[in-house]
């Protein structure tokens, strides 16, 4: 078996604009995903006890529904509700970032209920309003217990773009499997793409492994 | 713009048998990857330098991938390097497996490393072999301390296998969609395939917390 690996330096550019978007994808949808799983984390922990149960139910939802699903339900069957075809790019970011979201509010959940109660208790002891207690004791700590399960949301998302390729976004995936049908290389295609999402996800990780082991001692108490 | 819900119940056995495969696919791939998973910790843990790289390169290889592009590759690497024909869903279980195996190895090396260490020297002190402690003693005390990870693991696989529906597998999302593509009932399709995701995963995601919360320790 001889491999040929010319078709992937001839379209090198347009696979380089695929990995840009699988980047752009991935970064947008961790943004969107920490402010809005970040709001239904806190709400489920400290908003009104009539919002939690719709909540619950909508986080626990989406941890039970694949990520292919949501995707694909968003893409084509959203627009036959709303009447709005959504470009594939922007249902792409609306379905990963329902899905993330949903696991960053659970990290949220986690990270705060991890602070035992007493360390609420002396802040009000000593005279806190609430508000300050969980600005200033409880989150600090909260927020360095959760970095190493946000580490591998970064890791998550990256790999769940990929699946967007089923909804034609041209990231890298997707971009792959045109260079791979237009040239009849695949297994070339594909071994590069291995190599390419390694080199993207890897440091991600080890980043994310270095920073714990540097601050994890802050969430000590 | 209407909605004709009775193309769900006129393709039930439609839907009966992807979901079938579903559970096949969660089921094979699980059987596979736990001893796959504890060959590859104990590669890890072993002297033989060569085992203990091949299993680092294995598992961080496998972790740092996207699954959708592990199947794809198999799908079209598998026939070319062994020869062999091999129907989509044996490439299908391949491919979770080689992915599930990479995760259940670093869970499995984290719950030996989490026995402690008197327990293996103890079994020294009673004349066992390095093997023996490992399978008689640290081993049956890991695997029940994983087994809420294993349980999560577990979750992520079911909904995982919903990507072999790109190489043609006839699973649960693959026969909802070919069923939408014959019928144009896109809405009414899609809305049941995810519902039957709900109902067999909402359960198992539960069980899971439970699990998880059972065995927590708190401080």
């Amino acid at each position: 078996m001889s491999l040929d690996f010319t078709p992937i330096f001839d379209s090198w550019r347009f696979l380089l604009g695929g990995l840009g978007l699988t980047l752009g994808l991935s970064a947008l949808t961790i943004a969107l995903s920490v402010i809005f799983g970040g709001a239904l984390g806190l709400a489920r922990c400290y908003g009104p006890a009539w919002l939690r149960l719709p909540l619950v139910f909508y986080i626990d939802s989406m941890r039970s529904i694949p990520v292919l699903v949501v995707l694909i339900w968003t893409y084509f069957a959203l627009p036959v509700v709303t009447g709005v075809t959504l470009p594939p790019f922007w249902a792409a970011t609306l379905a990963l970032t329902a899905h993330i979201s949903a696991y960053v509010a659970e990290i949220i959940r986690a990270g705060i209920s991890s602070v035992r109660a007493g360390q609420e208790r002396a802040a009000f002891a000593l005279g806190m309003s609430r508000y300050r207690a969980i600005r200033d004791i409880v989150l600090p700590q909260a927020l360095v217990r959760m970095l190493p399960a946000f580490g591998s949301i970064l890791s998550i998302t990256i790999k769940d773009t990929a699946i967007a390729a089923v909804i034609a976004v041209p990231e890298y995936m997707n971009r792959s499997q045109t260079v791979a049908g237009q040239s009849f290389h695949p297994i070339e295609v594909f071994i590069v793409a291995m190599i390419v999402y390694f080199l993207v996800l890897f440091p991600v990780t080890r980043v994310v492994d270095m920073v714990y082991a540097r601050y994890g001692y802050l969430g000590r108490s | 713009m209407s909605y004709d819900w009775s193309v769900v119940w006129r393709n039930a056995d439609v839907l009966w048998e992807g979901t079938k495969i579903t559970v096949f696919l969660t089921v094979t791939t699980m059987v596979v990857a736990v001893p796959g998973g504890i060959l590859l910790a104990l590669m890890r843990l072993s002297r033989i330098k060569v085992l203990k790289a091949a299993s680092v390169t294995f598992v961080e290889f496998f972790r740092n991938l996207p699954l959708i592009l592990v199947i794809y590759t198999a799908y079209y690497i598998l026939p070319v390097a062994t020869g062999l024909r091999f129907s989509p869903i044996t490439t299908a279980i391949v491919a979770l497996s080689l992915n599930v195996s990479a995760y259940n190895g670093e869970t499995f090396r984290a719950g030996i490393a989490s026995i402690r260490k008197g327990q293996s020297e103890a079994g020294y002190a009673l004349g066992m072999s390095r093997t023996r402690a490992m399978f008689e003693i640290v081993l049956p005390q890991a695997i029940r301390r994983v087994l809420p990870v294993l349980a999560s693991t577990w979750v992520s696989l079911f909904k995982d296998t919903s990507l072999v529906s790109v190489i043609s597998v006839g699973d649960l999302a693959f026969e909802s969609m070919r069923v939408r593509s014959q019928t144009f009932r896109i809405l009414e399709m899609l809305t049941a395939m995810a519902v039957i995701y709900w109902l067999l995963g909402y359960p198992q995601a539960k069980l899971v917390d439970w699990i998880n919360k059972r065995s927590r320790v708190t401080e």
